[in-house]
């Protein structure tokens, strides 16, 4: 047996399961987008305003399409930058509608997504319908789809999420203060509306480093879901993020391999349902908050005071 | 005694609104000197907005609030806060020592953590309130008064000279209220001016040195004798049920402490 012959087989083989560089340097950058949009999402979490993160990326396809027709280019950097531009303008409105015109947070919220989101389809409808040259493709945005990232691609996503962390990790401290008791932070001299700020900017960013992977329709489960994932397993916020990072990155990657097994399947909808599973395990076989846990528990009386 | 010298805190002609709707008319109120001061009133009478306004955490629309002649923003570290035990949740993912360090957070100031230091203030201040031994504990796993006890360490950690408790004794049971006030009056006799936040007419009139009478003006304030006369209390709680029964019990505690 000659190494020619040797070799040859092996090559097919990491073909047919689509283990090439590519796909793996792919893999990389959408794990990283998952454990960002855990991490992220945790804190939005913790802030009370887990839709924040829907309300943004439901705002995200008008500027994928704006971005297209702005510059007639569909290369990923030009329409995630037209996504994070309409994603902080939605959730501008959000903020402006809420303070200005005296409308519930909830309602708030359901208004931009449903405008927002009808906005993004009735554009994305009209490049279709139009044939425009190079439009096919940005419906992949909706739903997910990691077949057609290229390793460039994916490296930016693993960039911007890894900064992401980094930037959530260095000031958790001040997040998790405003998170907890925001009265006592800006009593305290902590400036509460820029660290809001702060942190919907960056879920309106992880939110659009996730479209290519979970699509606008379903990203914002991998922002809500391992968070909540992760604090079934652990009291401490530090823990939980860090959890929730690890989670997110499993589901992500889960998601995102089991796609590659056939061509043509959306991510997202896989991406979410592995996020599922990994949060029906926790809420049920978690220490103490799960549910198995709980059964044994409620039979004790809780809640002593001082000896 | 303190002649010359500003007021600890002093209100001048504070008016607060929420949107249209006046909470706060003209509230002019000064503290010279370290005590145990109470802010008495009915239900939405404006008592804790008057903390808040203060604390610059809702807008005055008119007059202002100085603590020894100089803004918040020049004394923010020197003044401690105990919000409402109910404003926060509870089940949040930190334990009793997590809360009780972020009261070092002012001083520590951006991207700095908690040291040997700071956790040495923050187990002093647990020692006071009697909770050393939940340090670890979740605070969602707490009693009430154990609860509002960790906001009090929290305060104290944040090493003030000046107070701002809101409703510390709410939904507490009499062993922490008891061991709440000690620590407020070792405070006082360490020289810290210590503002309550108080609903209970009758402990009123037993624990402050000095209260204020509030609804939504400021009806009478001094010398807790002096100012809960029955005159004094009938313009606060015009008509309001809770007189009739708090009332009665006030006076007569007065009179058995006098």
């Amino acid at each position: 047996m000659t190494l020619a012959t040797f070799g040859q087989p092996a090559v097919v083989a990491t073909a047919g399961f689509g283990l090439t560089h590519n796909t793996l340097v792919v893999l990389g950058g959408v794990a990283a987008v998952g454990c960002g949009a855990g991490v992220v999402g945790s804190l939005t979490l913790l802030r009370k305003r887990p839709l924040v993160g829907d309300a943004a990326a439901h705002a995200t396809l008008v500027g994928v399409a704006g971005a297209f027709l702005a510059t007639g280019r569909r290369d990923l950097p030009t329409l995630l930058a037209g996504a994070v531009v309409s994603a902080v303008a939605g959730l501008l409105i959000l903020v402006l509608l809420r303070r200005f015109t005296r409308t519930r947070e909830d309602a708030a919220t359901a208004i931009v997504i449903g405008v927002s989101f009808g906005l993004g389809l009735a554009l994305l409808g009209g490049i279709t319908a139009r044939g425009m040259p190079g439009g096919g493709g940005l419906e992949r945005f909706l739903l997910g789809q990691t077949a057609a990232l290229t390793a460039r691609d994916a490296a930016l996503l693993a960039v911007i999420s890894l900064l992401a962390i980094v930037l959530v990790m260095a000031v958790r401290k001040e997040l998790l203060l405003v998170a907890f008791d925001p009265a006592f932070a800006a009593a305290t001299g902590w400036p509460v509306g820029l660290l809001d700020a702060g942190l919907m900017v960056l879920i309106a960013v992880m939110v659009v480093i996730g479209l290519p992977a979970a699509g606008a329709v379903l990203v914002t489960a991998l922002v809500v879901i391992p968070p909540v994932a992760a604090r079934q397993w652990t009291d401490r916020a530090g823990s939980m993020l860090v959890l929730a990072g690890l989670f997110g990155l499993t589901a992500a990657v889960a998601g995102v391999a089991v796609s590659g097994l056939r061509s043509g399947l959306a991510t997202g909808p896989l991406v979410v349902l592995a996020a599922a599973a990994i949060c029906l395990a926790s809420v049920v076989i978690a220490p103490r908050r799960g549910w198995l846990a709980r059964q044994f528990q409620s039979r004790i009386p809780a809640g002593d005071d001082q000896p | 005694m303190n002649a010359g010298q500003q007021p600890l805190v002093e209100f001048h002609d504070v008016t607060v609104a929420y949107g249209r709707r006046p909470v706060l008319w003209n509230i002019d109120l000064a503290i010279a000197n370290p005590c145990l001061f109470g802010v008495i009133g009915p239900n939405g009478a404006g008592k804790s907005t008057l903390l808040k306004a203060a604390l610059g955490l809702v807008p005055v629309v008119g007059g202002y609030v100085r603590f020894g002649g100089l803004p918040l923003r020049q004394v923010r570290g020197r003044v401690g806060y105990v919000p409402q035990r109910e404003t926060v949740d509870w089940d949040f993912p930190v334990n009793v020592m997590d809360v009780v360090l972020m009261g070092t957070y002012g001083r520590l100031g951006w991207l700095r953590w908690p040291g040997r230091r700071e956790r040495a203030v923050a187990a002093e201040c647990l020692e006071r309130v009697g909770l050393a031994d939940l340090a670890h504990r979740q605070i969602g796993r707490l009693s009430g008064g154990q609860q509002q006890r960790v906001f009090l360490a929290r305060a104290l950690a944040q090493e003030a000279d000046i107070y701002l408790l809101d409703e510390p004794m709410a939904g507490v049971d009499v062993r922490s209220q008891e061991q709440i006030f000690g620590v407020l009056a070792a405070l006082r006799d360490a020289g810290r001016l210590v503002i309550v936040v108080h609903h209970d007419l009758r402990t009123a009139a037993e624990w402050f040195d000095q209260v204020a009478l509030i609804d939504r003006r400021l009806v009478a304030a001094g010398p807790t004798a002096a100012v809960l006369t029955t005159e004094n209390l009938q313009q606060t709680y015009a008509g309001g049920i809770e007189l009739l029964e708090q009332l009665g019990q006030a006076v007569a505690e007065r009179g058995r402490t006098e």
